[in-house]
């Protein structure tokens, strides 16, 4: 019982670090990426934590006060790395117990409801504008997530996470859990803000849509939380859709889970670099499109392949 | 005391309630301190019940009134159901008034001595409905409860809007209560009587012997309750009827009476339709019509500007949802029982916790309008600086309605979702409705990221000297909110007791034992005795998210020491005032608005016109009785014409007489 | 008890002809105490005489020979006849009192100048007494007799402001119920020729083929006097007789004395071919049905209320015809629809009453927005719309409720078909009532509604009584049902 409730926390600690401190080297990988195909020099990879540390030293320029648009940066970081511990890294989630896969649905979400509540209250008709893209937006992305991992809930008869990715090792790979990863990996490229789904943002028509009047500290956090949630997603993905080999060593396994992430965010990165911005429409029109093609996942499911 | 003299105290209260409230009319708010007295009274009275019930078990039936006549008889039977219905009806009731008493100030020509009395009435009648054992003494309070509400409805009475919405209201409602009488005497004619337990052994009687006839009948029950709970399309009237009454008794509506319709189904599939393969079918249209409704409500309440009429839809919509938990459950009533357990505890749960949020929603948008005299969402803005109170109540409810965690819609919902998933192996068409579900649950939050990002958050509105409602209209709302959050994390403690109210219904009363079914713990864990397939535990979840919230804030945000300046909103250097970069309510979300909309299509029903020429030919007067009294008439006046006055014609008439009586009697004789 | 019952005849009688010949003032007093005595001795006389069927003889005619039941005249009072009886006393009573008021020079519809008081009360009295007899009768002579005089008493009463509109309407009135009343006649002659008796059950005691004729005949006269199809139209004529004579004589009482013929001649012996019990309850069904279709063109709120009236003696009919097919319950029902029906109608009719006098117009359109100055009449007309159209826990609903039991007691098709029609029907003239009742009180306040308040306490006091019996009545009334039986 003690071992498992050390195993526990210190698993717990080890996914909310990995989410805190690896986050901005994946983004800071990606963006070397993208610029070398754009036959730039880019940023050094250790820019994103360079940013950070900047942006916390800031001044932060408030429109609005009130405990929630206060709070909100920080809770929003605060909901990524509560994410983190109900997503597996190479073991199961730490908190396995306290929260399945619709439990973690959710609580993606509220990374994104904060920062609405916040672009709303900021008052900036901008941010405004961009909330009401990036509810769109998660209107659309979010029920392709909910098939995909419902796909799996639906093959291996249980909710729990770490079950779900158990019977995909006994198991091996299957067409309905190829489509409905497929899915979500379409899903992650709007989940991590990226081209051509960076419609909220939209820095060159909305600057920075619900970011507009946030400076300084707060914006950091924000920055911060959207780079840990893109890797905590992308970790997900691996993890649930593409577990194997699963060794059962847990170091080996995490290690094998990052590498696999990092490849993952090379694709979503290499997607970024070659697409222009999508219409708010467009981009509805096309998640609907996979939401309802991945309902041939299901389908497939259903008849057991 | 016993459960009946305690629920005649309540009714007795509520009722002089009613009678002191309508004496005190003249004065605003005497009358509403003196029917917060009674129904509060009231409230403990039924509370007392409650706690009886759960404590010592229901008591037996009491029959208080017979009436071998129509062979319908008062009987006063309350069991753990109905029990929690009062409960609900105490709290929320007491809450409503309390409310009301400040906010019907607001009204300086509408008289409150037709809203109090009328309000303790519909509590009555909602006590009556729950209370009775005896189906016409539950249409007898269950009128009761529609004509009470139909005049809070049309209280504001020389609003046109209203009136119409109240007839609407009123004539559906009414339609489905007879849809109810013909059900109710369709059974009769097999049993005789018209107690509950009677109309158990008809309608059991019936699914045997004549499925169709049961199926029928089974109908007329959903249709009524559907109608009442607020279900498309027979709910088509709640959108216009509950944004006309004012704000207590909309709250009083959305919190108590729509539950009733859920009420009512869950006594007609669980209590009078005996387990069977009928249970299974239709627990499939019942789980069908909630998805249909949770669908087209919620994505039309996107596209109002109303934010009562916004939160009417919702209404709609969250009945959908507990329609889809309580149809789930149904269905795999017969065949599974730990699902079908899991399914109508999500219903009902969401019943329960619908009743906190949504009067809680309702009080704050009655606040709003109270204090800014608009309820219209492109009007108003900002709030939050003037009315935090409220801004706070009203954020918790909208996040718990809009399901996120750990607040108590997401517990409900989420046994709700991992019963249509878990059953989607069994009937793929479940997962789907549980995704679909799942992704409604998004439109409920953008909606009221609506609501809230246009009314409290943003620049201000316009309007000018808004402040702070009074402490009587807030502690209504705390308190509901507080429940929110309450429910939210231990939802293991009502869900006991719900699981209670379920089992002592005849038909569920085989379900496994909560422990079994959730585990023990304050959080949730579905699944069977060995397997555990489902988790959420909400305090752990809450207490990470708190703690890596304020790490996130004191290690980070506020270790680095950035200097705070509050400056304007930044407009691109140009100098635009609030009112020029607003970005008005209507204006947000309007592509996905555009692709659902006319999902909601409106009928208007004419009265029927009867065909003139039946109406010409029933009309005796014009072909018949005029024709004939003018016949009679003029054959009148022509003998009267013989009548000349002169003795000559007279004389000349006898002659001819004699002759022809003579040739008459010649004729016969010869 | 039968000093009282004749008492509940001859009081009055007695007073009517005093209120004839004091005139002027004190004929309203004389009035309303004589009908409250009458009220009273019934409240009595039923209360006493609960669960038996009193039955005294008083008289012959010594010319009448060869008749077996010799004495001829006689006073009756079982629980059929108690249900009318109250009907007729109560509502009669409280309707005097109201005329008090109404009955004035300050009526902005009608100004009653004092020296019409006399006649008005003579014939109101005179119209209570034959009402009590009929009620009391214990044979087809007697009520034949009174039957007719409260024709008479009717087209009178119609005819009272004298103007050219309200001659025809009484004239008309009068003939189409006295054609019925000659139909009566026919009936009654071939029963006693026949039986040589007029008693009730001796209508048992005809052959099959004379008793169809008997039946045929008696249905006529009750159609006719009750404004059935095809002889309704008198009834919505007649709404040109002063409101309280609306409500009291063509809602609550002498329209019920056709149905209540027909309850009788079913309920003694319960002979009636099954063929005519169809075609009673078919022409009951076609009534409503026809009454409603004429609904929504009316705009005289009196006139609607007097179809809302033809539409509810066809659910008495219906009630009874259910009866003669061999439902009980569906007969009760009918029985205690009598009771509910007068007094939610008779509540309806005097709010009508209440409007048309302080607005002087009972233009449907021309009204709205009342509630704000008469807030009392306000809520009567409601709980009179609710009661009539059958919202529990008011009056009608027990007695539709009754009504569909007995339909649904009839088993096969037929049963479930009525309920359905009935319920329709009910939906449909509840909507439209409910329609009526808002744009009358509620909504926008037009200008004929403008400075009006709430009418005279004599009208209001009435108002008041007659919601309690909206509530009440079927507690008082379901007992007494319940005690007809075969």
């Amino acid at each position: 019982m003690n071992t498992g409730l050390l195993w526990t926390v210190g698993l717990a600690v080890l996914s909310v670090a990995l989410a805190l401190l690896l986050a901005p080297l994946y983004e800071g990988l990606m963006r070397k990426l993208k610029a070398a195909i754009h036959s730039r020099i880019g940023p050094p990879i250790t820019q994103p934590y360079l940013d950070l540390f900047k942006l916390l030293g800031k001044e932060d320029l408030r429109t609005a006060g009130g405990l929630l648009y206060t709070a909100a940066p920080a809770l929003s970081l605060g909901s990524v790395l509560l994410l983190a511990l109900l997503v597996p890294m190479g073991a199961r989630p730490p908190f396995a117990f306290a929260g399945d896969i619709v439990v973690l649905l959710y609580v993606s979400a509220i990374s994104a409801v904060l920062l609405m509540l916040t672009a709303f209250g900021s008052g900036s008709p901008y941010a405004s504008v961009g909330s009401s893209r990036e509810m769109m937006m998660l209107l659309s992305v979010e029920p392709v997530m909910v098939v995909a991992l419902v796909v799996g809930a639906l093959k291996a008869g249980t909710l729990a996470t770490g079950d779900i990715i158990a019977w995909q090792l006994e198991h091996g790979p299957t067409i309905s859990m190829a489509i409905a990863g497929i899915a979500f990996f379409l899903a992650l490229q709007a989940q991590a803000g990226k081209l051509p789904f960076d419609i909220p943002e939209a820095d060159q028509e909305i600057m920075g849509g619900p970011l507009i009047e946030q400076s300084g500290p707060r914006l950091a956090l924000f920055r911060w939380a959207a780079w840990s949630k893109q890797f905590v997603l992308a970790v997900l993905l691996v993890e649930v859709f593409l577990p194997w080999p699963g060794t059962g060593v847990f170091a080996l396994d995490l290690v094998l889970t990052l590498v696999k992430a990092f490849v993952v965010l090379v694709v979503v990165a290499l997607v970024d670099v070659v697409n222009p911005r999508l219409r708010i429409d467009q981009a509805m029109q096309y998640y609907l499109r996979v939401a309802f093609s991945s309902i041939a996942a299901l389908a497939f499911a259903v008849i057991g392949m | 005391m016993s459960t009946v003299s305690l629920l005649g105290l309540s009714a007795a209260l509520l009722l002089a309630g009613a009678l002191v409230s309508l004496v005190l009319g003249g004065r605003r708010k005497a009358s509403g301190w003196a029917s917060v007295g009674f129904v509060g009274a009231a409230g403990v009275a039924l509370w007392a019940v409650v706690v009886r019930t759960f404590s010592a078990g229901p008591d037996p039936e009491v029959t208080l009134l017979s009436l071998p006549a129509i062979g319908a008889g008062f009987v006063v039977s309350v069991d753990c159901l109905s029990a929690i219905f009062l409960a609900i009806t105490g709290t929320i009731g007491f809450l409503t008034t309390l409310y009301s008493v400040e906010y019907m100030t607001r009204y300086r020509t509408d008289s409150v001595a037709k809203y109090y009395p009328l309000l303790q009435l519909l509590f009555a009648g909602i006590v009556g409905v729950v209370a009775t054992g005896d189906f016409v003494f539950f249409l007898v309070f269950w009128e009761l409860m529609t004509f009470a509400s139909f005049f809070l409805v049309t209280f504001e009475r020389e609003v046109r809007a209203n009136q119409r919405a109240g007839f609407k209201y009123f004539v559906v409602n009414q339609a489905a209560t007879f849809g109810m009488i013909a059900a109710a005497l369709i059974l009769w004619t097999r049993s005789g009587s018209f107690r509950f337990s009677a109309m158990r052994d008809a309608l059991g009687g019936l699914v045997t012997t004549q499925p169709a006839l049961a199926h029928l009948v089974l109908f007329l029950f959903f249709m009524g309750f559907a109608t009442k709970a607020g279900i498309l399309p027979m709910g088509d009237w709640l959108p216009d009827a509950y944004p006309a009454a004012p704000s207590g008794a909309t709250a009083a509506f959305g919190g108590t009476m729509t539950k009733l319709g859920v009420y009512g189904l869950l006594r007609v599939f669980l209590y009078f339709l005996p387990l069977s393969p009928v249970t299974r079918t239709w627990g499939l249209a019942i789980a069908l019509a909630g998805a249909v409704s949770l669908f087209v409500g919620t994505l039309t309440a996107l596209k109002q500007d109303d934010i009562k009429r916004l939160m009417s839809f919702h209404v709609i919509g969250q009945v959908g949802y507990m329609f889809l938990g309580i149809g789930l459950g149904l269905f795999f009533l017969p065949s599974n029982p730990t699902l079908a357990a899991l399914g109508l505890l999500a219903g009902t749960f969401h019943m329960i916790n619908h009743s906190l949020y949504k009067s809680c929603l309702f009080l704050g948008a009655g606040a709003v309008a109270f204090r800014t005299g608009t309820r219209s969402l492109s009007a108003l803005g900002g709030l939050r600086a003037f009315m935090p109170a409220t801004a706070m109540y009203a954020l918790t409810a909208a996040l718990a309605i809009a399901g996120v965690p750990p607040l108590n819609g997401f517990a409900s919902k989420w046994l709700m979702y991992a019963t249509a998933i878990l059953g989607g192996k069994a009937f793929p068409l479940f997962a789907v409705l549980g995704i679909v579900a799942m992704f409604i649950s998004l439109v409920t939050l953008a909606s009221f990221l609506k609501y809230l990002g246009s009314a409290f958050l943003g620049p201000p509105s316009p309007l000018r000297g808004v402040r702070e409602v009074p402490a009587s209209m807030l502690v209504p709302q705390a308190f509901l909110a507080l429940a929110c959050v309450v429910f939210g994390l231990v939802p293991a403690w009502p869900l006991a007791f719900v699981h209670r109210a379920l089992t002592g219904l005849a038909s569920a009363a085989s379900l496994p034992r909560l422990e079994s079914l959730l585990g023990d713990g304050p959080g949730l864990q579905a699944g069977s005795d060995l397997v555990r397939v489902a988790f959420w535990a909400p305090l752990p979840i809450a207490a990470a998210l708190a703690l890596l919230g304020l790490a996130a804030y004191f290690l980070i945000q506020r270790a680095a020491g950035a200097p705070v300046r509050n400056v304007p909103v930044w407009t691109c250097g140009e100098e635009a005032g609030p009112e020029l970069s607003r970005y008005p309510a209507t204006s947000l979300y309007l592509p996905f608005k555009r692709a659902f909309q006319g999902i909601y299509p409106s009928i208007h029903l004419r009265a029927p016109a009867f065909p003139s020429w039946l109406r010409r030919a029933f009309d005796l007067d014009a072909w018949l009785y005029l024709p004939v009294a003018r016949a009679v008439e003029g054959g009148a006046r022509a003998v009267s014409r013989t009548h000349v006055g002169i003795p000559q014609v007279y004389l000349l008439w006898i002659v001819v007489g004699a002759i022809a009586v003579v040739g008459i009697v010649l004729a016969f004789l010869g | 008890m039968t000093a009282v019952l004749l008492l509940m005849v001859i009081v009055p009688a007695l007073g009517a002809v005093l209120a004839g010949v004091l005139g002027k003032r004190r004929a309203p007093v004389v009035a309303v105490a004589a009908a409250a005595v009458v009220a009273v001795l019934a409240v009595w006389s039923v209360a006493t005489s609960f669960g038996t069927s009193y039955r005294d003889a008083v008289g012959t005619l010594p010319w009448l020979t060869g008749a077996v039941d010799s004495p001829v005249f006689g006073v009756l009072l079982d629980p059929l006849g108690s249900v009318l009886l109250l009907v007729a006393t109560l509502i009669g009573f409280l309707t005097v009192l109201y005329s008090a008021a109404y009955m004035g020079e300050r009526n902005r519809d009608h100004a009653v100048v004092l020296s019409q008081q006399g006649p008005y009360y003579f014939r109101l009295l005179l119209f209570l007494a034959s009402m009590v007899g009929v009620a009391l009768a214990p044979n087809f002579l007697q009520l034949f007799l009174f039957w007719e005089l409260t024709t008479v008493c009717s087209w009178s009463l119609i005819a009272f402001y004298g103007n050219e509109k309200s001659l025809r309407a009484g004239f008309k009135a009068l003939l189409i119920t006295h054609i019925g009343g000659l139909f009566f006649l026919l009936a009654v002659l071939i029963l006693f020729v026949q039986t040589r008796s007029f008693a009730f059950g001796a209508l048992a005691q005809l052959p099959e083929s004379l008793r169809r004729w008997v039946f045929l005949f008696l249905m006529i006269a009750a159609w006719a006097k009750a404004a059935q199809v095809p002889f309704h139209t008198w009834l919505p004529d007649a709404m040109e007789a002063p409101t309280p004579i609306s409500a009291y004589l063509h809602a609550a009482a002498m329209v019920k004395a056709g149905v209540f013929l027909m309850a009788r001649a079913v309920s003694s012996g319960w002979a009636m071919p099954p063929g005519l019990g169809m075609l009673m309850g078919a022409m009951a069904l076609v009534t409503m049905f026809l009454a409603l279709s004429y609904y929504f063109v009316q705009d005289d709120l009196k006139r609607l209320l007097a179809y809302s009236t033809i539409a509810h003696l066809g659910y008495v009919l219906l009630g009874v015809a259910l009866g003669a097919l061999g439902s009980i319950t569906g007969f009760r029902g009918g029985v205690l629809h009598i009771a509910c029906h007068g007094f939610s109608k008779a509540t309806l009719f005097l709010c009508a009453g209440a409007i048309v006098y302080a607005t002087g117009t009972r233009s449907i359109s021309a009204l709205g927005g009342l509630a704000r100055s008469m807030p009392l009449t306000a809520v009567a007309f409601f709980v009179g719309l609710l009661a009539v159209t059958g919202v529990p826990p008011f009056a009608c609903f027990w007695s539709k409720f009754m009504l569909l039991e007995g339909a649904m007691k009839l088993g096969g098709i037929v049963g479930p078909v009525l309920v359905g029609l009935v319920l329709v029907e009910s939906l449909i003239s509840f909507g439209w009532m409910l329609r009526v009742g808002q744009k009358i009180f509620l909504g926008p306040v037009t200008p004929v509604a403008a400075v009006n308040s709430d009418p005279p306490w004599p009208m209001s006091v009435t108002l008041v009584a007659l919601m309690i019996g909206c509530l009440v009545i079927p507690a008082v009334a379901m007992p007494l049902v319940q005690l007809i039986g075969r």
